[in-house]
């Protein structure tokens, strides 16, 4: 027996509403919800039972139609481009405090582009640091945001001696 | 009314708001052109821009894009079959072959002429029709407007596609349970597992931006299409001339005519869209046609092209009655409007014509404007923003996925952010590989704490009882209304499984 993408979706959310129905127990509840008509557990109740029983009801209903097995729609696809991709978004957030927002950019839209396939270092280069001085000109100077220089500028402006 | 169209008028044609317009139109037909990316990443990506503005050039701003990223996504549905937005999937069908045909230059015109039709009648329908329905929107009370929150919600669901209804209904239930993560009004905290950053609740942009830009962006990397060498002949080779005859404008005219009636109507109606008004409109078309030119259909029909060209850009319009009126969205792009909206602090709903009627007159006569620059940009800019189609994939990609962390990041300051984000992003491909829609869920993220506002209200006012819902006439009718749309596909599907065991037994007995 396959499971459909459908069973599959219905399986999660009914873990999810099974979940979510037990954390209703951690709200807290004020002394005055004796009397209150709605607390802050009412709609999430609800929610936790409506969104049950329709999971559990997709579940059980007969499938309408051909539809494809959950594990094929997996199969097949550029999953180490996209999770090398995730992976850099994961360490230009990590790396924004200590590089700044001038080099962690230039690091990310240079490896982002390779990984993509891009291998003329001269459309890498042209690409990845033109944008982001353009970005951080128009975002500091013109909007007048202030963007965070990183530890790493600190360290080095220490390190020379220009404080 | 006069006072309140001049009061727009005003607002609309400041050198600012006349910047936006033009700046709207100029990046949502961009984004809209790039395939795989909708008008919810278009005017998502904008938000963070429009924070530093007021309400009313921020909405104008995302007017701008979203009428403009319709617009775009025909431009590749023309000249590549790789529509960038699900509302010009319809145009692809005689777009497509008539481009083929080397009519792509004719092809090019009459969806920008029909375009700016559908959208500038769809415009004077939303003049009259908003102020009208904003007016007895002043009546509504509570109850009413929970009500009209849950026939929304619904009709956005009913409207998902065949057997998908009620996995449309969980994901809007998936969006309701995670508005009611964070503090609720009486200041109690609930799923915020002791996390500071969850006690404002999940920010609707890094929602938005996870969902709709980042993910459809990953999309393209992990399922790429094909359409390269198509793009690279499109944008290099000749798009043929671009004049239409007196003929064919008179033939088109009564489609135009018909197909922004259509459009807008459909744009009004909670949960249809810029996508089903199209394909009505494509078929409606196909209805009225002779023998003949029924046979053209999908073949290089200039009706074909021009009706469901027509119907999305008023279908566009028509969505924001419900949005400026009642502060419904009826769609999941102007679901994102209305996160922006509450986020610059204006209330939406009928108390905007009153209280901020520069925003609802405003965002009402950009929409002429708009639709007049995006003519004069698209007509003579057309063969140059082609070339934009054969910019290659692994440069936009990077951008894309740069201004989404960024924009997320300059609200928050936050790089936190950035990690949940990419969370979110994961969850949002493996719901969009398994087909779970994701504008439900949108939708029901925004409307979810405003629900329970309306909901709390309701029931403080009716002394805790649920008799509301019956007892106050025009709750009882919103709530008919819902349990039709409800019902509905329920009890076809039960039909259809009927049906087919029927056919079953009758097979075997055969």
């Amino acid at each position: 027996m396959t499971l459909t993408k459908e069973k599959a979706g219905a399986l999660c959310f009914l873990v999810v509403a099974i979940a979510y129905g037990f954390m209703i127990g951690d709200i807290p509840s004020l002394p005055s919800d004796k009397f209150a008509p709605m607390t802050a557990s009412t709609l999430p109740t609800a929610l936790a039972w409506i969104t049950g029983t329709l999971a559990f009801l997709l579940l059980i209903i007969p499938q309408r139609g051909e539809t494809d097995d959950f594990l094929s729609v997996f199969k097949g696809l550029n999953w180490g481009r996209t999770f090398t991709l995730l992976a850099l978004m994961v360490a230009y957030g990590a790396s924004f405090n200590w590089l700044g927002f001038v080099l962690a950019t230039i690091f990310f839209l240079t490896a982002s582009v390779y990984v993509l396939g891009e291998r003329r270092w001269r459309v890498i280069l042209l690409t990845s640091i033109p944008v982001t001085l353009v970005f951080w000109f128009i975002l500091t100077k013109l909007l007048e945001i202030t963007l965070r220089e990183g530890e790493l500028y600190f360290a080095v402006i220490k390190l020379l001696g220009l404080n | 009314m006069l006072d309140g169209i001049l009061t727009g008028l005003s607002t609309a044609v400041t050198p600012i708001n006349l910047l936006m317009v033009f700046v709207g139109c100029f990046a949502g037909t961009f984004i809209g052109m790039l395939p795989g990316l909708g008008p919810i990443s278009a005017i998502a990506l904008m938000i963070p821009i429009t924070y530093g503005f007021d309400p009313s050039t921020g909405m104008i701003l995302m007017a701008g894009v979203y009428y403009g990223a319709i617009f775009g996504g025909s431009t590749s549905s023309i000249l590549i079959n790789a529509p960038g937005v699900a509302g010009t999937v319809a145009t692809a069908f005689d777009g497509y072959p008539l481009a083929k045909q080397g009519h792509a230059g004719k092809a090019l015109a009459i969806a920008a002429y029909s375009s700016f039709s559908g959208g500038t009648i769809a415009a004077i329908f939303l003049l009259i029709a908003a102020p009208a329905l904003a007016s007895v929107a002043l009546s509504f009370q509570s109850a009413d407007y929970f009500a009209l929150m849950i026939l929304g919600l619904t009709a956005v669901s009913a409207f998902a596609g065949k057997g998908k209804f009620l996995i449309a209904i969980l994901m809007t239930m998936l969006g309701l349970m995670l508005s009611t993560i964070g503090q609720d009004q009486s200041g109690i905290q609930r799923f915020t597992f002791g996390v500071i950053d969850l006690i404002d609740g999940l920010s609707f942009l890094l929602l938005a931006m996870a969902t709709f830009a980042l993910s459809e962006a990953l999309m393209v990397v992990l399922k790429p299409e094909e359409t390269s060498k198509e793009a690279e002949k499109a944008t290099k080779g000749d798009l043929g001339s671009m004049k239409l005859t007196k003929e064919e404008v008179m033939d088109l005219a009564p489609v135009v005519a018909r197909s922004s009636v259509l459009g807008f109507f459909i744009g009004v109606l909670p949960g249809a869209g810029a996508t089903i008004a199209s394909f009505l409109a494509y078929g409606m078309e196909r209805n009225f046609a002779s023998a003949k030119e029924k046979l053209k259909f999908g073949k290089g029909s200039l009706r074909g092209l021009a009706a469901p060209e027509t119907a999305n850009n008023a279908a566009s319009s028509g969505s924001f009655v419900p949005l400026l009126t009642l502060g419904i969205p009826g769609s999941g792009t102007t679901a994102v409007m209305l996160g922006a909206l509450i986020s610059y602090g204006v209330q939406p709903g009928p108390r905007l014509f009153v209280e901020n009627p520069a925003v609802f007159w405003s965002v009402i006569i950009s929409m002429y404007i708009g639709n007049i620059i995006l003519l004069v940009l698209n007509l003579p800019l057309i063969p140059y923003i082609a070339r934009l189609l054969a910019l290659p994939k692994q440069i936009l990609t990077p951008m894309i996925l740069f201004f989404s962390l960024i924009g997320v990041y300059l609200v928050s300051a936050n790089t936190i952010d950035i990690q949940i984000m990419v969370l979110v992003a994961i969850i949002a491909i493996f719901l969009r590989l398994i087909d779970f829609p994701l504008a439900p869920m949108l939708l029901g993220f925004i409307l979810g704490g405003l629900m329970e506002d309306n909901l709390r209200r309701a029931l403080d006012i009716y002394d805790g009882e649920l008799s509301f819902m019956w007892e106050r006439p025009l709750t009882a009718s919103i709530l008919s209304i819902t349990a039709v749309i409800l019902l509905a596909p329920m009890i076809k599907g039960l039909l259809d499984i009927r049906r087919n065991k029927a056919l079953k037994i009758n097979d075997g007995e055969g």
